[in-house]
């Protein structure tokens, strides 16, 4: 189990901000999920989901049913997880997991960038994707573009420098979840002041 | 050529502030090495024997001499007065300071250039025929596709941390001139039979420990949608390489893994539900790009038989700038014009592909005076003016002679590719310079050097194959033997539209030897071939039996002494 105490939160089409954070991470190993506080958020392997999770979620009386029932259960996806395998365990999930993690074991396996855009992309997912794991200062970017846009950063991370840097670029050169890339967007305001 | 925009400028200007403010962190501690690493490599910078080594993205091997001289000046003020050109058209500096490095790139920025993924598991810079758009087998001018490339591969947030590095080349000649097929991904571009530009895509491709050539995964696929499908590519790779071996998680192993159906099925099922996005790039996107790839203001001018340029020059020079224009000068889309080859493989002297400060410095100015201010570097490590009057060759030729490079071996036996090797590189097992230094000392003469013709002889220091050994007719691999620098030598190896992977010919030498062992190995060629048939055809022809007897005739003991082959 394992949890950072606070978050960068960074919303499409809003501010980064750095918010406490209210969700564990269980790895699926040591204590039992009927061990942990019933009111204690917690995001569950979703191969464990797969396993176990979805199953139960089917009994009314189970801990899972009642966690999706209170909005305190969620899924994180490791990185060698493929998603797209599971496109209907996931569907299912949208409308009962009120956030997703995806893990990065080290910050430089670049795995969960993808598991994010396909989130995006495939499955529409509009709700929140928190990167979790190795979160670095150095790949906010790259994972704020890709689809996340909560960031459970490692403990040692300073968020005064973290918060700086989705200012950094302010341009693009291709399309990403949060933006279209510059030079579309600039001849697209262009037309419209044209229009005008 | 290119020139950046508002949107461009600035991004490259924003990543010398980022850099900066992570080299910052780095040199005040709050950044640990291992998290840097990636960073600072994905802005070029290596960490190298004896120094931190820069590579600069030269992108599609273009440049304005106005950019060579920034490199000139780059070279004289933080490094040690020369630079690298690199099998992939970049160019390196092998002295640099790590706090020294933002600034440098921001000298860069001011010109138009970067570093951005000239390192790092990422989409490296993206090379093509250095003679793009002059060249007369052309088909189409790769470079609008290529600088469409540059700007959606910089900076890509979801490929920035692949399994490894990832390496596109785009051509559109009849000749490849790429080596297409040993990249992780090829492009071939071609017009189709309604005149629309199409590009045939080949994956898996690369050289390195496991040398594979690239398998055509999709045909004919419209330019426009180039993002989507090589996004799905990527994702692809990015989802399934292999990141538990360093050694196989290139996209090649992935491929062979699958097999080139399966890994094509996988992509195509990948983008078959992005084809249509606003990826995709847009007519208007095109047009403001290829218009910078308009021709340049041609003179109308008359073509010069060879005879007639040879009599230009006077009889005493005559021989000399025959055998320049013969080895040095190549054939251009528009009559009067031809494109030239200055060689940066002098002999023995200098390492291949290394320019001075001064040398760089007057290459420009020959580029104004003689070839609309660019320039072109090759993947064989020269440079080339693409645009020269062939009223102005001879005048051309005496003044770049003062420059030590007219030297006219482009294509034979000591225009050797070679990384930097042992020397500086700090992932070598062995040295390659000094070995194409005793190569070139040996083989000196310039007589005999033309007789032998076409051959390519290329040098890798290690296994991840810079110098493109597998490639070569003759290739050179320094391999490590119980901390001791020997040699294996493959025969068979071809760039080009019959690219073939070179074969081992056995145990591998100690580096005294390797100059004697080629003597042995050009000696079996003369002695076998037929009039006019070139090394690699001899070689074809005749198997590797006889060139493998001749290098290991009398040095059986030398070698067994050491083993088998690596």
């Amino acid at each position: 189990m394992s949890q950072v105490n606070s978050v960068l939160l960074y919303p499409k089409g809003g501010k980064p901000s750095i918010i406490t954070n209210d969700w564990q991470v269980w790895h699926g190993d040591g204590a039992e999920l009927s061990n942990l506080d019933q009111t204690q958020k917690v995001l569950v392997p979703f191969s464990w989901w797969l396993a176990n999770g979805q199953a139960d979620a089917k009994h009314a009386d189970s801990i899972v049913a009642k966690r999706i029932a209170a909005q305190t259960i969620g899924v994180w996806f490791a990185a060698d997880e493929d998603i797209l395998k599971h496109a209907e365990v996931i569907k299912v999930g949208k409308s009962m997991w009120p956030l997703v993690g995806a893990d990065f074991p080290v910050f430089r396996d670049g795995r969960s960038f993808s598991t994010a855009a396909l989130l995006r992309e495939r499955f529409a997912w509009s709700g929140e994707i928190r990167a979790i794991g190795d979160v670095l200062i150095d790949q906010l970017i790259l994972g704020a573009r890709s689809g996340f846009d909560s960031f459970a950063l490692r403990a040692d991370q300073n968020t005064d420098v973290a918060l700086k840097q989705f200012t950094l670029f302010t341009v693009t050169t291709q399309n990403s979840w949060r933006d279209r890339r510059s030079q579309i967007s600039s001849q697209l305001s262009n037309q419209q002041t044209g229009a005008l | 050529m290119y020139k950046y925009d508002y949107i461009d400028q600035t991004l490259v200007n924003e990543r010398v502030i980022q850099f900066n403010d992570q080299v910052e962190r780095r040199i005040n501690g709050t950044l640990a090495e291992e998290e840097f690493r990636p960073l600072r490599l994905q802005n070029g910078l290596y960490h190298q024997r004896h120094a931190y080594m820069l590579r600069v993205a030269i992108p599609y091997g273009l440049l304005s001499s106005e950019q060579l001289r920034t490199l000139a000046h780059i070279a004289d003020k933080y490094d040690r007065g020369y630079g690298h050109f690199t099998t992939r058209q970049n160019i390196q500096f092998n002295w640099i300071k790590l706090e020294e490095s933002p600034a440098i790139l921001a000298d860069l920025a001011k010109v138009q250039m970067h570093a951005i993924q000239t390192s790092g598991n990422c989409i490296r810079n993206i090379t093509s025929d250095a003679f793009a758009g002059v060249a007369a087998d052309e088909y189409i001018d790769p470079r609008p596709v290529c600088e469409l490339l540059r700007q959606w591969s910089t900076l890509h947030p979801e490929f920035a941390f692949l399994p490894r590095k990832f390496k596109f080349a785009v051509c559109g000649a009849k000749e490849d001139r790429t080596i297409l097929l040993c990249h992780d991904v090829g492009i071939s571009l071609k017009k189709n039979e309604n005149d629309e530009l199409v590009a045939d895509i080949y994956a898996g491709g690369g050289m390195g420990r496991t040398p594979i050539l690239g398998s055509l995964v999709k045909e004919s696929l419209p330019w426009n949608v180039l993002p989507s499908y090589l996004t799905a590519l990527l994702r692809v790779y990015n989802r399934f390489g292999r990141r538990d071996n360093i050694y196989k998680a290139r996209i090649k192993i992935l491929v062979k893994a699958l097999g080139p159906e399966e890994f094509a099925r996988q992509v195509e099922g990948e983008w078959a539900t992005i084809k249509d996005g606003d990826d995709n790039f847009q007519q208007s996107e095109w047009n403001r790009v290829a218009n910078h790839f308009t021709k340049p203001a041609y003179k109308s001018a008359k073509s010069m038989s060879k005879s007639d340029l040879i009599d230009s020059a006077p009889q005493h020079e005559q021989a000399a700038f025959a055998r320049w224009l013969e080895r040095n000068v190549k054939p251009h889309q528009v009559p009067g014009y031809a494109s030239v080859i200055f060689s940066l493989k002098p002999h023995g002297s200098v390492a291949p592909g290394d320019a001075t400060t001064e040398q760089m410095l007057a290459i420009a100015d020959l580029a104004d005076q003689y070839s609309f201010g660019e320039l072109r570097v090759t993947h064989e490590q020269n440079l080339v003016l693409a645009d020269v009057e062939q009223s102005k060759l001879l005048e051309l030729w005496h003044k770049a002679k003062a420059q030590n490079v007219v030297l006219p071996n482009i294509g034979l036996l000591t225009d050797i590719i070679a990384c930097p090797g042992g020397d500086f590189c700090s992932l070598a097992n062995a040295k390659s310079l000094p070995i194409a230094k005793a190569i070139q000392e040996r083989f000196d003469d310039l007589d005999y050097l033309h007789d032998l013709g076409e051959i390519s002889l290329n040098i890798s220091g290690c296994i991840n194959s810079c110098g493109h050994h597998h490639v070569g007719n003759i290739g050179v691999l320094g391999v490590d033997k119980d901390g001791e620098e020997w040699y294996q030598i493959t025969l068979g190896g071809e760039q080009g539209n019959h690219a073939s992977i070179g074969k081992v010919i056995g145990p591998s030498f100690g580096a005294e030897q390797i100059s004697d062992v080629m003597a042995d190995i050009i000696d079996t060629y003369v002695k076998h071939r037929t009039a006019d048939e070139p090394f690699i055809e001899t070689y074809r022809r005749l198997g590797v039996t006889p060139f493998k007897k001749a290098a290991y005739l009398n040095r059986s003991k030398e070698v067994s002494s050491v083993g088998a082959a690596v």
